[in-house]
């Protein structure tokens, strides 16, 4: 049994922090009922050339699991089923761009006069409540808004772009604002609204920062470089585009990797018997690491400094991710049935219950796959009612 | 009223993960108690620091709202505080849990309607359970961090790194899903009772990185140098600098008006996407040359106006004082022991129609001392 089965999720999301979500509600047993057009498909069955994608993606990661149907939010019987969906849901998830849902009447104050115990999360660039609530914005905005783009990169370079984990996080706390809404109403009786702002996770993400700087402090761009731990970076192995991350944080610590690295030296030095002692000195202290990381292949230099007692890990690209037996032991990566016979590694729930399952049942579904039993069985429409409404293109 | 209200937690935490899944909890209302060291817990202790360079900005943080006891796994007092929680959430290595008071099986057994949160680095089970983490070789074996950087940043420094993110955001974001797993097992005690939630702090950033792993099996090995926006990114401009995204035609479109319909942009092979992507680095040379010199605020209107997403890359101090931040609600003023009443960030997220209420002040170190004694009866 997973964890939300009997929760049902009317979902409106359509684009990257939305749809990723639904995807982890899906996940834990939730029935996702998403809500597409021909017109505005899910982005991943388009190509998206800014991205380097030229195809619609083969597989769709976060719409895994998901019922699909079609509706055309812009005719108002398009509407109007999509609210009689959501007055039989627990959960409604939109990511438009703020005002839109409001303007098909589908915002909170139309859903929940449908269904009061519903908890609705909306995610959006700004929120619904913004005087930026009408721009658009995509993750490397949220990071520069909020301001984690801004202090991430090089120490001496400019700002960095931060990609799609920015969206996902932005999801990933609308998850959580969909499940504390559910423990709400389980104890109190009563539906509730969440308006997620993504530059708002990205500004939490850094809320101690944020802090520091109201204190007076400005914040530094620190690279892979900590302030409080020496070493503490990113560093070249043996065999080309090959790096270790490494972070040292105890005293022990940095007498157990000096003495790995054939540095005894360095140990016996009492300036470096301190975290601030080493943190001063660190530019010296990447060298001499570095000096033995280049000579080592990547995945035994880090076995060995985890034999030692010492945080490391291989800077690892998507092919590793996949291949790694422990991911494969923990189901973080699975190998997935696809519909022309094959495989194909896809990621698992990031979370494991003693007690109960999570994760990924069915494939993407196809446009429309499942309107049979959300229009026909959720719905009660006949046959007959189903076809008037695809030549009125309400169901398109 | 905040929905976790009357919800309990027992948080015993020395990393980030799990102390920020304590703080979400705590701010949507429930009661999280701090089991702490007579030494007050490692984050008590953490960069980076406030003014003054003694009170730690992360612990601040990460507490507010939360109270405080000292109390060490084993004590009555901490079984009794276990007794009465909900959830339990730790990030205690595996090694040091195995036949002691932390022990899973013993405490599913004294406690079973206890959801009970492990938050490691690489979690509880599998070949690299013991192994030790930070913030680097987290964000570093979940695939971002060798994403990172691209564009502007991969062109000035080609040859450097792959490069984390800022602060702690791979922890934080195994905070937010050790939270949200901790309410799904809540949510179905009825039925399935107490358990242990397994969460990694690697899980959660290659699950948060899934685009890489779903184009991989489309064949495509992303990497940092390939990655980047066909065009767009991070540009320069008189005061700092901004991102600039067109990802959709109309936006394009909007970007051809905004930089004035330069003779360039009428090339034919520009009015298809791909062709773009194939002159992206001219493209970028040219928005690159429309934005120096002008200032960001100016740049961010016209673009905005002009259907272009823009933005400013802020600096912090610019964020505390944001207009946009202080219509949302998003910090509220603490008190902070030893350094007085601040602004702190209270939720990325508005419940309906309001800012969530700060949960209250990060505690002093067993600030909650007589709970142990109510506890205890």
């Amino acid at each position: 049994m997973k964890p939300l089965a009997g929760v049902r999720i009317t979902d409106f999301t359509v684009h990257a922090a939305g749809p990723f979500c639904t995807h982890l509600l899906a996940q834990l047993g939730a029935e996702c009922i998403k809500i597409e057009s021909r017109l505005r498909p899910d982005i991943f069955r388009k190509p998206h050339p800014v991205y380097g994608r030229t195809e619609p993606s083969t597989f769709d990661q976060v719409s895994a699991g998901k019922l699909s149907v079609r509706l055309n939010l812009k005719h108002p019987k398009g509407a109007e089923l999509a609210r009689a969906l959501a007055a039989i849901s627990d959960v409604a998830v939109e990511n438009f761009r703020a005002g839109v849902m409001a303007r098909l009447g589908l915002d909170w104050a139309g859903l929940s006069a449908a269904n009061p115990r519903l908890v609705m999360v909306s995610v959006s660039s700004s929120g619904q409540v913004s005087p930026d609530s009408r721009f658009a914005g995509y993750a490397p905005l949220f990071g520069a808004w909020g301001g984690l783009g801004t202090l991430s990169g090089y120490a001496d370079g400019p700002p960095m772009e931060v990609r799609h984990m920015m969206d996902h996080a932005a999801g990933l706390n609308g998850t959580f604002a969909v499940l504390a809404g559910l423990h709400g109403r389980a104890r109190h009786g009563q539906g509730a609204y969440f308006d997620v702002a993504a530059r708002d996770v990205a500004c939490a993400s850094i809320g101690e920062y944020l802090l520091q700087a109201a204190s007076g402090v400005a914040p530094e761009r620190w690279g892979n470089a900590h302030p409080g731990m020496a070493p503490h970076g990113v560093y070249a192995t043996a065999g080309g585009d090959a790096w270790v991350a490494v972070a040292v944080r105890e005293d022990q610590e940095f007498q157990a990797l000096c003495a790995l690295i054939g540095r005894a030296d360095l140990a016996a030095e009492p300036r470096y018997a301190s975290a601030a002692g080493r943190c001063a000195d660190r530019a010296r202290l990447d060298v001499a690491l570095e000096a033995w990381t280049s000579t080592q292949n990547a995945e035994a230099a880090a076995q060995a400094l985890q034999g030692v007692g010492v945080a490391a890990h291989v800077s690892w690209n998507p092919q590793a991710i996949v291949d790694d037996p422990h991911l494969r032991a923990r189901g973080t990566i699975v190998d997935f049935a696809m519909p022309d016979g094959g495989t194909r590694a896809v990621i698992g729930a990031p979370m494991r219950f003693s007690n109960a399952e999570a994760g990924i049942e069915r494939g993407t579904p196809k446009l429309g796959e499942h309107e049979d039993y959300v229009f026909g069985e959720l719905l009660k429409l006949s046959r007959e009612e189903r076809s008037l409404l695809e030549q009125q293109e309400v169901i398109a | 009223m905040l929905p976790l209200r009357g919800f309990r937690v027992l948080e015993h935490a020395k990393g980030v993960a799990a102390a920020y899944a304590g703080r979400l909890l705590a701010t949507m209302g429930a009661q999280v108690i701090m089991a702490e060291p007579a030494e007050g817990c490692r984050l008590r202790h953490e960069p980076p620091f406030l003014a003054g360079g003694e009170v730690s900005a992360l612990f601040a943080s990460l507490a507010l709202g939360k109270q405080s006891v000292v109390c060490a796994p084993g004590e009555p007092g901490f079984d009794a505080l276990l007794a009465r929680a909900d959830v339990f959430i730790d990030d205690t290595p595996v090694a040091e849990r195995a036949s002691g008071p932390l022990d899973p099986d013993r405490i599913s057994a004294a406690h079973p309607r206890l959801i009970y949160v492990s938050v490691l680095p690489f979690g509880a089970a599998g070949g690299k359970a013991g192994w030790k983490g930070e913030e680097v070789t987290v964000m570093h074996s979940g695939g971002e961090g060798n994403l990172l950087p691209n564009g502007l940043n991969l062109e000035l420094f080609p040859g450097r790194a792959p490069l984390k993110m800022y602060g702690n955001f791979a922890q934080m974001q195994a905070g937010v899903a050790a939270a949200l797993a901790a309410l799904s097992a809540g949510l179905s005690v009825s039925a399935l009772g107490g358990q242990f939630v397994d969460i990694a702090e690697q899980d959660v950033s290659v699950a948060l990185s899934a685009m890489a792993v779903q184009r991989l099996g489309d064949g495509v090995l992303e990497h940092r140098t390939t990655r980047s926006f066909r065009w767009g990114g991070v540009f320069p401009c008189a005061d700092g600098h901004i991102e600039l995204v067109t990802a959709e035609e109309r936006q394009w479109q909007g970007l051809v008006q905004l930089v004035g319909s330069p003779a360039w942009m009428d090339d034919p092979e520009l009015s298809d996407p791909a062709g773009r992507g194939r002159r992206g680095p001219e493209v970028n040379r040219e928005i690159r040359a429309w934005a120096a010199g002008r200032p960001a605020a100016e740049l961010v209107a016209a673009g905005q106006a002009a259907g272009v997403p823009v933005a400013k890359y802020r600096e912090p101090g610019e964020i505390v004082a944001g207009e946009h931040e202080q219509v949302r609600g998003l910090f509220a003023p603490a008190a902070i022991p030893g350094v007085g009443t601040l602004p702190v960030l209270v939720a990325p997220m508005q419940m309906n129609g309001a800012p969530i209420p700060s949960p209250g002040d990060p505690p002093v170190l067993g600030a909650n001392q007589s709970l142990l004694a109510e506890a205890v009866r």
